[in-house]
């Protein structure tokens, strides 16, 4: 098992003729991921990397059993290809455009929300279950040494340190269920809260470990899922961007951010709730496998 | 981006919400004229500093005086320093007679918008909510179905405003919120709402965000964004607007450079790798003395404007070059522009430590021009980010007192 995807996932990839697509498409093939079709309006009956294209995602979906999307379709036209997906009764599926404005970004979650689908980023480099399949760029040509399979689910806002995490999992001869880049938008579609009740339900998943930046509330949303008894397996948790504590702040523009925002997310603000709700808190990366280990010891 | 009042108000008229009519002045004389011009002699205007910051009332750069008197107020205003930078325009408006002011505000929650509204608005609207918290009314706005005349008749009606306000008020929020909409705004507040003797409500102090990410819908407002300030909304250093200039003039991706005390240089890339490697650095001892979040970019230009600007400051001792071990940059082209930066200033990588964390392709070429430059330090794969930053901080620390690049 695993979160959100597996060996039986199969991807119809939105936007498959453009260059980014056909790059992160072929290393995903070779990496085992069953994409069985591409959609890109205007080229249907075409093929790329060996995958059919099709105008619409209906018509993808109808022809090839498709239940999972990799949308590489731009941030002027992403609110469209969601719900396009949507509409065509896929659940599950990733969005890798950056910059969506605010208002598109919180139209598309609130549609997939609304129809209980599950939406990876946006802005998401990808999603890997190791040794089962991989979406998006994640791992590049590099996957399978980048990301060994194991037992740790693996939650983290950046792309980039999802890598990190792989290799400082593998380096402690560890390895992840499934590694879920988020993206490190102010809105995606998922929570970080959500994940980690997937990874309670994963029983090849033993414990998590997430990684959070400055701003939002998905770690006290997750601190409230462990002190409600929902999540039992246990936590490692990085949060970086302290240093931005340091630095004088941004001249106040208006009175509203004072008034409504959130004084808990800082970094600092994060790991303190984290800790005192039992969540082993890292400093560093190359900390993170020891204390899994502490954790899984107990 | 942050909108001056007179780009807010032109946006909110552009929207059909009516707003004081008002004009830009330059200087005292034009501010004269311009409030006997919107005024007449026997008018009243309101004369405020242009200047995208917030509690100006608070902070003296507010005025509303009788047209006689615009001048005197202008030049006063003009006099003041906001945010390290001297006043230099002032917007001039009609005065609104006032009864009562109430506050509004969108802004964004976690995944909707949410509105804001108390009954208590003008300068002291934050310690107003403090006093009595039950007139500051907060709800979350469905960004599908938008907001209803209801629904924002119930927050006012919450926030305990004369019942009828309230249908008057439900109008104008939803005008307002279509505004925010339509202007792809991240902020909209109006501080104060009037409310005049007659009972009708009026915007009468307005500032707005708007989304970076969707000016491709606001090509007016594409034109006029330049970011200016730098942190604590000091203006840019001649550094920071080196490379603001190479990031919007040369090829590649959106690379940020912001100037600090310390003496470490950081060239760190990855949201949240830099994030994390400038934690680190800090963690581990050392002082940062900028930083940065760069993208790939197809040639070594826009990184040599990055290097130079942080070797041109006599301060820098050193610098760390760390990158996601999984990133999709040419390590070349980055080891290129360094080269680039110490030959042209003549620096000698044997005094000034330079430790290189990346990987990635190219990486042979890479470490193939960084041995040209006895003393730069490039890192074995495998090493992590931390030791990248434990190796860089160790290395200026153990530089004898006073060298210098």
């Amino acid at each position: 098992m695993s979160i959100l995807i597996d060996e039986d996932t199969r991807v119809v990839v939105q936007g498959a003729t453009g260059n980014q697509a056909r790059f992160d498409m072929r290393y995903c093939l070779e990496y085992g991921t069953r994409i069985v079709a591409g959609v890109t309006p205007g080229r249907g009956g075409e093929t790329v990397e060996g995958v059919p294209i099709f105008n619409t995602v209906d018509a993808a979906v109808r022809a090839t059993g498709a239940d999972t999307s990799v949308i590489y379709v731009p941030a002027r036209g992403v609110v469209d290809a969601i719900l396009e997906a949507l509409d065509a009764g896929i659940r599950t599926m990733l969005s890798l455009a950056e910059n969506v404005p605010r208002h598109d970004a919180a139209r598309a979650v609130a549609a997939v929300r609304r129809a209980g689908a599950h939406l990876v980023g946006f802005n998401t480099n990808g999603l890997i279950s190791p040794g089962k399949c991989k979406l998006g760029g994640i791992g590049g040509d590099r996957a399978h040494a980048l990301f060994p399979p194991g037992r740790i689910g693996v939650c983290s806002r950046s792309g980039g340190m999802s890598a990190e995490f792989g290799l400082a999992l593998g380096a402690a001869g560890m390895g992840a269920s499934t590694v879920v880049s988020m993206g490190g938008d102010p809105i995606v579609g998922l929570r970080v809260a959500e994940v980690l009740r997937m990874f309670e339900a994963d029983p090849d998943t033993d414990a998590c470990v997430i990684y959070g930046e400055p701003g939002g509330t998905h770690e006290a949303e997750a601190v409230a899922a462990i002190r409600a008894g929902e999540l039992r397996k246990p936590v490692v948790a990085l949060v970086v961007g302290a240093f931005q504590e340091r630095y004088p702040q941004g001249a106040s523009f208006g009175h509203v951010a004072a008034m409504i925002s959130d004084p808990a997310d800082s970094a600092t603000a994060k790991r303190r709730l984290l800790a005192d709700a039992g969540v082993r808190v890292a400093t560093t990366l190359d900390e993170v496998p020891t204390l899994l280990r502490a954790a899984l010891a107990t | 981006m942050k909108l001056l009042e007179d780009a807010a108000k032109e946006a909110l008229r552009d929207a059909g919400i009516e707003v004081p009519r008002g004009v830009v002045a330059a200087g005292a004389d034009e501010a004269a004229a311009a409030a006997r011009e919107l005024a007449g002699d026997g008018g009243r205007v309101a004369i405020k500093a242009l200047v995208a910051a917030g509690r100006r009332g608070k902070g003296g750069a507010v005025a509303v005086v009788d047209v006689g008197q615009a001048r005197g107020a202008a030049e006063r205003i003009l006099g003041l320093e906001l945010q390290g930078a001297k006043v230099a325009r002032l917007w001039v408006e009609q005065a609104v007679d006032i009864a009562s002011e109430l506050y509004l505000a969108f802004a964004w929650g976690t995944l909707a918008p949410r509105l804001v509204v108390s009954r208590h608005g003008g300068v002291d609207v934050e310690s107003a909510g403090h006093a009595d918290p039950a007139a500051l009314v907060t709800r979350e706005i469905d960004p599908v179905d938008g907001l209803r005349t209801w629904q924002a008749a119930a927050a006012w009606d919450a926030a305990g405003v004369p019942s009828a306000l309230v249908p008057k008020l439900a109008a104008l929020t939803v005008a307002l919120y279509r505004a925010f909409r339509a202007c792809d705004a991240l902020m909209l507040e109006v501080n104060p709402l009037a409310v005049t003797p007659a009972g009708a409500p009026r915007v009468v102090g307005a500032m707005m965000e708007v989304d970076d990410n969707a000016l491709f819908r606001h090509p007016a407002w594409e034109a006029m964004a330049e970011d200016s300030a730098g942190p604590g909304g000091r203006p840019l250093t001649a550094g920071e607007r080196a490379v603001a200039h190479a990031n919007r003039t040369l090829p590649g991706g959106a690379t940020r450079y912001t100037e600090l005390d310390g003496d470490i240089g950081l060239l760190v890339s990855g949201g949240g790798a830099s994030l994390y490697q400038h934690d680190l650095v800090l963690e581990y001892g050392g002082r940062p003395a900028n930083h940065t979040d760069f993208s790939p970019a197809p040639t070594p230009d826009k990184l040599v404007a990055v290097i130079d600007a942080i070797f041109a400051r006599p301060q820098v001792r050193g610098l760390l070059i760390g990158c996601n071990v999984l990133q999709l940059a040419r390590c070349d082209l980055i080891v290129e522009a360094l080269a680039i930066v110490l030959r042209r200033r003549g620096i000698d990588a044997s005094r000034v430590p330079i430790v290189l964390r990346l990987f990635g392709p190219m990486e042979a070429e890479a470490r193939a021009i960084a041995a040209q430059f006895p003393g730069v330090h490039y890192l074995p794969a495998g090493t992590s980010l931390a030791q990248a930053c434990r190796e860089i901080v160790e290395a200026v620390r153990a530089l004898p007192a006073g060298a210098d690049a």
